[in-house]
């Protein structure tokens, strides 16, 4: 996880100021609340996050799916996946475009991507993955830190278009979740969707 | 809240036993965080952004108990093995309904009293119970894609958008369990 910025909970638990003072808040006095005193994330920023992130779930999703790691009905499964990882990523790259931001690289080989994991706290590292079992949580895992990261940005992003995208992506984020979850062993639709409110890994 | 099951010991076990997980970070699978954050932040907004906030979230309030009307009733003309899975997000549908009365109340407003029926189709076998159920999970998708905009300020939003994020999860299983297609497409629209 970047600790460059204040968290969620750093922001939005920081006691009376609370989440809605800081929307309201002048850039120079948001900027104060940073824990670090780094300016707060723009919307390009904010973009570019979440770009990266993606990039390395389409690039974990290759790997995989490039690999005979997973049984014929779990390849199946989340074989559309990176499909959509790639599209997230174009519409992701089309907003960010728009504003002038420079569209972040993403992960160019095995080594780079186990950093990025290793860097967001996903156990498990492509090119050491055991079976199916260990494909099936890394990809889960990483799949839930992306949802984190979009209910983060929720709660920061005003773009109205912007916020709609967001929601869109992450609900489907957490549809994969659900799938792969139900790839895993002796797993039910049940136990697939076993929280009432999702808001991923943070 | 958090419902712990056989799905959920194994993430954690698999997320906090390794010792590489979630270093540093806190794990938010679920839980009223979000809710509370929209709390708090709700009753710092002006008044009419409140009695805007209270109009929405009493319209999702409306449609997510119509929903569990629907689970109610269709649930009986599912098979045993779906019953189970499915009296699970009846109770996840009204786990949304506590977090948008709670909400509405953080704005000021008061949550109405539920409605003596709701409108849910006459569904008379399994198949005819899991197209209703379809309709209404992709009609709440549809409604709060147009209502979370409008939602301020950011961390009511994200709290709504916790909720979406579980109904496009049912929509998904609902679709396993009528053979469908799970995942349509990239981006959840509630059209199908």
């Amino acid at each position: 996880m970047s600790r460059g910025v204040p968290t969620r909970r750093e922001l939005l638990g920081a006691g009376a100021a609370g989440a809605a003072g800081l929307l309201a808040l002048p850039a120079a006095a948001v900027a104060a609340t940073s824990t670090t005193g780094q300016p707060p994330f723009s919307e390009t920023d904010r973009l570019q996050r979440l770009i990266r992130l993606e990039l390395l779930l389409l690039y974990c999703y290759r790997h995989v799916l490039g690999s005979s790691i997973l049984g014929p009905r779990a390849h199946r499964t989340l074989a559309p996946f990176e499909g959509h990882e790639q599209a997230h990523v174009d519409a992701l790259e089309t907003q960010l475009k728009a504003r002038g931001g420079a569209v972040p690289p993403g992960p160019d080989s095995v080594k780079t991507a186990n950093r990025y994991l290793a860097h967001r706290g996903v156990g498990g590292r492509l090119g050491q993955l055991k079976g199916s079992r260990d494909a099936l949580y890394l990809l889960l895992t990483l799949e839930q830190v992306t949802i984190g990261a979009y209910f983060v940005a929720l709660s920061k992003l005003n773009d109205s278009h912007l916020i709609t995208l967001a929601c869109q992506i992450m609900a489907n984020e957490a549809q994969h979740d659900a799938m792969i979850g139900l790839s895993l062993p002796k797993s039910t639709p049940g136990s697939a969707v076993p929280y009432g409110l999702v808001q991923g890994i943070q | 809240m958090v419902r712990d099951d056989g799905r959920a010991s194994s993430r954690r076990a698999l997320l906090t036993g390794t010792g590489t997980a979630l270093a540093g970070g806190a794990l938010a699978l679920a839980g009223c965080g979000s809710v509370d954050t929209g709390k708090k932040a709700v009753k710092k907004t002006s008044a009419p952004v409140r009695r805007q906030d209270i109009e929405i979230l009493t319209h999702a309030l409306d449609l997510e108990r119509r929903t569990v009307a629907a689970y109610i009733a269709c649930i009986p003309l599912l098979t045993h093995p779906q019953r189970k899975a499915f009296r699970q997000f009846l109770n996840e549908e009204l786990e949304h309904t506590g977090e948008l009365v709670s909400l509405i109340k953080a704005a000021g407003g008061k949550a109405p009293p539920r409605a003596d029926s709701y409108p849910i189709g006459h569904a008379t076998d399994g198949p005819s119970a899991l197209a209703v159920l379809h309709s209404l999970e992709a009609l709440q998708i549809s409604s709060y894609l147009e209502w979370i905009p409008r939602l301020s300020p950011a961390p009511v939003r994200a709290a709504v958008a916790s909720i979406l994020t579980v109904d496009a999860q049912h929509l998904t299983m609902v679709r396993v369990t009528q053979g469908q297609d799970p995942v349509p497409g990239p981006f959840v629209t509630g059209s199908v």
